[in-house]
């Protein structure tokens, strides 16, 4: 995991490979090294090469490069081995599938709908680098202006912090937003333009920590019991093998509690 | 609609105030319905005499409601949360205990809560027969505090007894027609046709002179003798004071009267917004918001929405001792801060908010924290998502919101939805491929969680109960250092166990009474 340095603030980030739109069919310029290198393909390779580069930064899948070009047994296997060995293809994963084999014309870069887009390295979720960034955003919010602030200032202040190398845009700092409004770690408020939203535009969404410093939800009744997060509650009766009387989570629970 | 560990737990609570055969018959009213007195008789195997008793015992402690059908014999039905209210009865005094400061008054609730229902003499020689003055004084402060307590609503007159339901009666099919509501049960219609109206429900006990109603008829009938005529106006007034004394004498020994448990529920529900109000937004919105409740506790204390002027607020808002320093803008500001609707009526702001709103956001915290102890912190993320949207998500796009891996997001909320908190649906988004939408389903993912809750109170109790009876064996036997350090140990237990019933209970009323 991690393959991309995460958000420390001593390390810096490589820029992330934005995906490329397609280039001209022919780009290779005539007497070029990629025109080189294609002239030494066989009558296959090139028409498996076309087909590849036609499907462009959303990538190849074996499966279908077989059916398309009507390939039997490991022929398919051979061509892809031979264009990978002279670099006119790469295997791609696809983030959605990772089981499915992927190929790829060299100069494309994966299309988001393959790679995951900027949360996703080599098909894999960036834990590490989410995982920097969430206390960022959060820190943004509770340093802001009266304890609340808009998607604008929390990406400026992250900008700011140059705690990455690359820029983090409004709509994925929002992505972040999003996930720690959902953990109960801020609130998605509106703005009244008064009191606390004092400078903010009236109905404007704004984030702000919850109160008292609580951070995340609170332990509620029922989960707090045994009973709560047993998992044999259905198989529990008063004079049962699994009963309250002999239960060994509740002895647990209050021997760990007793005071 | 209860569950099976519902009925459960209201007959354990039945049977550690009752007794075993007082449950027995209570059982079997809860799971089979209405039944007639040779019905009961037929099904517990117990002698008629014995189950009569049983059900005056139960009609009593008001957990037992007759009415009769035509061409038929009473009808017995039990009321279940009549029932689970009995393990509340603590709360209530509490309330009592923070609102009046005549002792009283908290007496007069007790006996009623102890006894279920008495008449005024009853209650009179219940709190007399502990002191030795039996004094009119104390007759006479009895009654004001019992007219206090029916002003407030917290006390009321017991319903009819055996109220008759004919078949199809045109007063009844219109008020459900009038109500919107959809066909009545019997059970229901035996309960609106045994319910008093609000002027019945609450006229109080009054002075010597008859209650306050009836005191105001005769006053009217008298002016009006008085107005047409001279002639015989002594014997008339000696007529209307024979008639006040008649009424009062009604009231005093033949009137039941009964702790109200829709005003104690409306109370704590009141306190469950206000502390939810003060933990979520603020202190200053929490005082804003008692203040609103309060204001408007004349109207009808079982709907939601709460409706108050801005006067109304303010003057309430003064009351309260975190009130006196808010000034009219700051009121504004939280009661915006409140989400309150606001309206103008005859040049007065007033400002509405609904109470069912907050509750509805404490019970989704309450099931989010129960996700997030059992699942994990992915679960909760995701499962939160799938309420706010409210409508079903596919797994990949739910894993990508949430920020979850791949390839763990399925086995989540496989678990979920194994666990009937999520609801899966299979869409075909082209032949071979298929896509597993996930939604929740809150009405249904509630009525489970209850029904476990209802569960882990029994369990709870049982525990309690297994508490007691091992303290009371350590108190039996000769007393030694270790019997005396495990009595210890077993009254912090049962502290533990007790608080924690009493914090599941008011999370039983979030779901099922508020």
């Amino acid at each position: 995991m991690g393959r991309r340095p995460a958000g420390a603030l001593a390390a810096p980030m490589p820029s992330p490979k934005r995906p490329q739109r397609a280039p001209a069919l022919g780009t290779a310029a005539p007497g070029g090294p990629q025109e080189q290198r294609l002239a030494h393909l066989s009558e296959t390779e090139r028409k498996a090469y076309d087909a590849i580069w036609r499907k462009g930064d959303m990538g190849m899948w074996t499966a279908d490069l077989k059916a398309e070009m009507g390939l039997a047994g490991n022929m398919p296997t051979k061509i892809i081995n031979a264009l990978k060995g002279k670099g006119l293809i790469k295997d791609v994963v696809n983030y959605r599938n990772r089981g499915r084999k992927m190929v790829m014309a060299a100069e494309f870069e994966p299309n988001n709908e393959i790679s995951g887009g900027s949360w996703y390295v080599d098909g894999d979720l960036d834990v590490e680098f989410i995982s920097v960034l969430r206390p960022l955003c959060r820190r943004a919010v509770e340093n802001g202006p009266g304890g609340v602030a808009t998607l604008e200032s929390i990406a400026s202040s992250i900008r700011d912090s140059r705690a990455f190398k690359v820029d983090c845009s409004v709509q994925q700092i929002g992505e972040i937003m999003g996930a720690l409004v959902l953990d109960g770690e801020v609130l998605e408020v509106t703005s009244t333009g008064k009191g606390e939203f004092v400078g903010l535009p009236p109905g404007k969404k704004c984030y702000r920590c919850p109160r008292e410093g609580g951070g995340g939800p609170k332990m509620g009744a029922f989960g707090s019991i045994p009973c709560g997060v047993c998992p044999r509650i259905a198989e529990c009766t008063p004079d049962g093998v699994i009963s309250p009387k002999n239960c060994v989570y509740y002895d647990k629970w209050l021997s760990s509690l007793e005071f | 609609m209860v569950g099976q560990q519902g009925l459960n737990l209201a007959v354990g609570i039945i049977t550690s105030h009752f007794g075993d055969v007082v449950a027995k018959v209570c059982s079997c009213l809860l799971r089979r319905g209405s039944l007639s007195l040779q019905e009961i008789v037929r099904d517990i195997g117990l002698p008629p005499a014995r189950v009569k008793n049983c059900l005056l015992v139960l009609v009593q402690h008001n957990c037992v409601q007759a009415y009769s059908v035509p061409r038929a014999v009473t009808q017995y039905m039990g009321l279940l949360d009549n029932i689970l209210h009995r393990m509340r009865f603590p709360k209530f005094l509490g309330i009592l205990a923070a609102e009046f400061d005549d002792p009283l008054c908290l007496a007069l609730v007790e006996g009623l809560l102890q006894h279920g229902r008495l008449t005024f003499e009853q209650l009179v020689m219940r709190a007399t027969s502990t002191k030795s003055e039996r004094t009119m004084a104390i007759r006479d402060s009895l009654r004001g505090s019992l007219d206090q307590l029916i002003r407030a609503h917290y006390v009321e007159r017991c319903p009819k007894p055996e109220p008759f339901i004919s078949a199809t009666s045109e007063d009844e099919t219109s008020t459900a027609r009038k109500r919107g509501s959809k066909l009545w049960t019997l059970e229901q219609k035996a309960l609106a046709a045994a319910a008093l109206l609000d002027a019945e429900r609450f006229s109080g006990i009054g002075d010597i002179n008859g209650d306050e109603s009836n005191s105001n008829q005769l006053e009217e009938k008298a002016k009006g003798i008085s107005a047409s005529t001279n002639i015989g106006e002594k014997r008339k007034h000696e007529e209307l004071e024979f008639d006040r004394e008649t009424q009062a004498a009604i009231n005093e020994n033949e009137v039941l009267w009964r702790a109200n448990f829709e005003k104690f529920i409306h109370c704590l529900k009141k306190k469950a917004c206000v502390t939810s109000v003060r933990t979520r937004l603020s202190l200053d919105a929490a005082v804003v918001l008692e203040a609103m409740i309060e204001s408007s506790n004349h109207k009808k204390a079982k709907e939601n929405l709460v409706t108050s002027s801005l006067d109304e607020i303010l003057e309430w808002v003064m009351k309260k001792p975190g009130g006196r320093l808010m000034t009219m803008q700051h009121v504004r500001t939280c009661l915006e801060e409140l989400k309150c609707k606001s309206s103008t009526e005859d040049t007065k702001a007033l400002y509405a908010i609904d109470l069912g709103e907050i509750v509805e956001e404490c019970r989704s915290e309450e099931v989010g924290s129960l996700v997030l102890q059992r699942y994990g912190k992915d679960a909760y993320r995701m499962f939160r998502l799938l309420v706010k949207r409210c409508r079903p998500v596919e797994t990949d796009n739910l894993a990508e919101i949430t920020f979850v891996k791949k390839k763990e997001a399925p086995g989540i909320l496989y678990k979920l939805w194994m666990d009937n908190y999520v609801h899966m649906e299979i869409a075909v988004a082209y032949p071979g491929e298929k896509r597993f939408l996930w939604k929740v389903n809150t009405s249904t993912l509630y009525e489970h969680i209850l029904n476990d809750m209802y569960h882990a109170a029994a369990n709870l109790s049982q525990r309690i109960a297994q508490n007691r009876e091992q303290q009371q064996e350590i108190a039996n036997q000769p007393a030694n250092d270790i019997q005396s350090k495990e009595y210890d140990r077993l009254k912090n237990t049962r502290i533990i166990l007790e608080t924690s019933l009493l914090r599941l209970d008011d999370t039983l009323m979030l779901f099922h009474d508020f």
